[in-house]
């Protein structure tokens, strides 16, 4: 399969059976691509990471090795992270192939978290000229994350070919199914609005310096919030209230706004581009975690410090 | 193993507070959970010579990283999530060391150009030459040939006998020392790098930091614009100005698009 000059956000995956079908995998193409002026990203371990450059020879010195060994965090700081590597990328070649290992856990508790990652990964980057295929040794990889990878994939290469996945799913649909609800908080106290977005910042600063909450994070909180907030304004119909407090040890806010809401699972995973705006993504890196419902006062922004 | 240093309430809001950049609390979570990944070390297997040190500063970077990834939400005891990103991130150190080194074309040159100084010094004065002469005759510095060097040393295996000796009877293995000595503790803690600190002002000058940490009491008693006006020689209004644009500096530096281009 070669990439033309209309693919656009191209996601692959590859399952391997062993370091050398890896390898007989990826340095093709990459290879490939570099010949026609494509740029070319691995990300893998460390270990993973010496094995390419060998492989690659003289190749090497042409491609960006991305370390991916403390990643894999939480799905939105993941995106975050390689749409740096592909801007950077994109600002120095007109389309860019990438291979990157991904750092599933063992825990099954958290298999459905990054399946929706990589749900989402087909919309994220669907603007960039890039074409990504994902990685996954399938010795030793449980069931439920190959199934995940069949499910997300819209291609998956395996046993030596290419195959059209007849299990991918709508990325929209498997990541609102993978989403969990948001579950109602009691303890919350509302703390109100303002007159502005500068009087709102003022007054949760206030809150989070009273409650104690670490100075590595109250900028990230104020972020967040005056972006959740700033959207309430402009496309909710203003703020109707403002809810704080601590639920399993960790600082929430949730903003209330005046309007209908929306049902958008990709809500601030979408890297930024023209005609999508960047507040709930800024909004998503900087948090642990972003819900938005419908409450019985109004739709609900509810941040996770 | 969970930590017997920690109530289960005590290690939740360690691993929130480490998620969440606070230096102490990576510290405190680290110095807790030092034991249990110290006797991950002690016990791991591998091929390859590789310091236990290495092994538990590996093992430390896998807990931060779990804490940073852990779900305090979920059923699962931190330890048995951690647990096993300690494990891999020895893995990968070790699968490091295993590997055999890939040199450069230029590296490959400057071991050849080594090689020739070497006898040429052992014919011509019968001895081994230093790295002194060695970098007199190839123009190579110092430190470029313990570099070239290194890459020659084939890894070791931990029951290698130690200096080779085919008699002695330690190995590197027995060279290991009681796993919960406190003082190892210290000597690891003390060259652990916790850098998990996401410090967005570091992206803003000295001004600007000022103003966002004086207004918003990060590290210091909350102030008006206007006390912070007063205590930089400005106004009120510019305080305020120079806060907005902090913010919106942090901003664009968080969502740099990628550039468009029309005909890719």
């Amino acid at each position: 399969m070669e990439m033309s000059s209309e693919d656009r956000g191209r996601h692959g995956a590859l399952l391997y059976e062993s370091q050398d079908a890896y390898r007989e995998f990826a340095v093709p193409f990459l290879s490939e691509g570099l010949e026609v002026g494509e740029g070319a990203i691995v990300a893998h371990t460390r270990p993973g990471l010496a094995m390419m450059r060998e492989a690659l020879g003289s190749d090497a010195a042409h491609v960006t090795f991305v370390d991916v060994s403390s990643a894999y965090t939480r799905p939105a700081r993941t995106l975050a992270s390689y749409h740096q590597v592909y801007v950077e990328q994109l600002g120095k070649s007109p389309s860019l192939r990438g291979i990157a290992d991904v750092q599933f856990g063992l825990d099954p508790a958290e298999w459905d978290l990054w399946t929706a990652y990589e749900a989402v990964f087909n919309r994220s980057f669907e603007h960039l000229p890039a074409w990504v295929v994902c990685t996954y040794n399938a010795n030793g990889t449980p069931d439920p994350i190959i199934d995940g990878v069949w499910r997300t994939h819209p291609e998956v290469h395996a046993g030596d070919a290419w195959h059209t996945s007849d299990r991918f799913e709508d990325p929209d649909e498997l990541l609102g199914e993978l989403t969990p609800e948001p579950r109602p908080l009691s303890g919350l106290r509302s703390i109100g609005f303002g007159r502005d977005l500068e009087e709102f910042r003022d007054g949760l600063a206030r809150v989070l310096a009273a409650e104690k909450v670490s100075d590595a994070t109250v900028l990230d909180m104020l972020l967040a919030a005056t972006e959740i907030a700033e959207n309430a304004i402009e496309h909710g119909g203003g703020v109707a209230d403002v809810r704080v407090g601590h639920a399993d040890g960790r600082f929430v806010c949730e903003v209330v706004d005046r309007g209908e809401g929306f049902d958008d699972p990709t809500a601030g995973y979408l890297a930024p581009r023209p005609g999508v705006g960047r507040g709930l993504w800024v909004a998503r890196q900087l948090t642990w975690r972003l819900e938005f419902f419908a409450a019985p006062d109004g739709f609900t922004a509810r941040i996770w410090l | 193993m969970p930590s017997d240093r920690l109530t289960p309430r005590q290690e939740h809001d360690l691993v929130i507070g480490a998620e969440a950049g606070d230096a102490d609390a990576s510290r405190k979570l680290v110095e807790a959970f030092l034991p249990a990944i110290v006797g991950v070390a002690a016990h791991f297997p591998t091929a390859v010579r590789v310091e236990r040190q290495e092994l538990v500063q590996e093992g430390v970077a896998g807990l931060l990283f779990a804490a940073r990834r852990y779900d305090t939400s979920l059923e699962t005891p931190f330890w048995a999530y951690a647990s096993f990103w300690v494990r891999k991130s020895m893995q990968e150190l070790v699968a490091e060391l295993a590997r055999p080194v890939a040199l450069s074309d230029r590296a490959v040159r400057g071991l050849a150009l080594l090689g020739r100084a070497r006898s040429e010094y052992l014919q011509a004065h019968g001895s081994e030459p230093t790295d002194g002469e060695l970098s007199r005759a190839t123009g190579l510095t110092r430190t470029q040939i313990e570099s070239l060097q290194a890459t020659q040393r084939r890894p070791r295996a931990l029951e290698e006998p130690l200096d080779g000796a085919a008699e002695a009877v330690a190995t590197v293995g027995d060279t290991i020392v009681d796993p919960v000595a406190e003082r190892e503790y210290e000597q690891v803690l003390d060259e652990i790098e916790i850098d998990e600190v996401r410090d967005l002002a570091d992206e803003l000058d000295a001004r600007e930091r000022r103003v966002l940490r004086a207004h918003y009491g990060l590290g210091e008693p909350v102030q008006t614009l206007s006390q912070i006006g007063g205590r930089l020689g400005l106004t009120a209004e510019r305080a305020r100005q120079i806060e907005v644009g902090a913010l919106q500096k942090l901003r664009e530096r968080i969502s740099r698009a990628a550039p468009v281009r029309a005909n890719v």
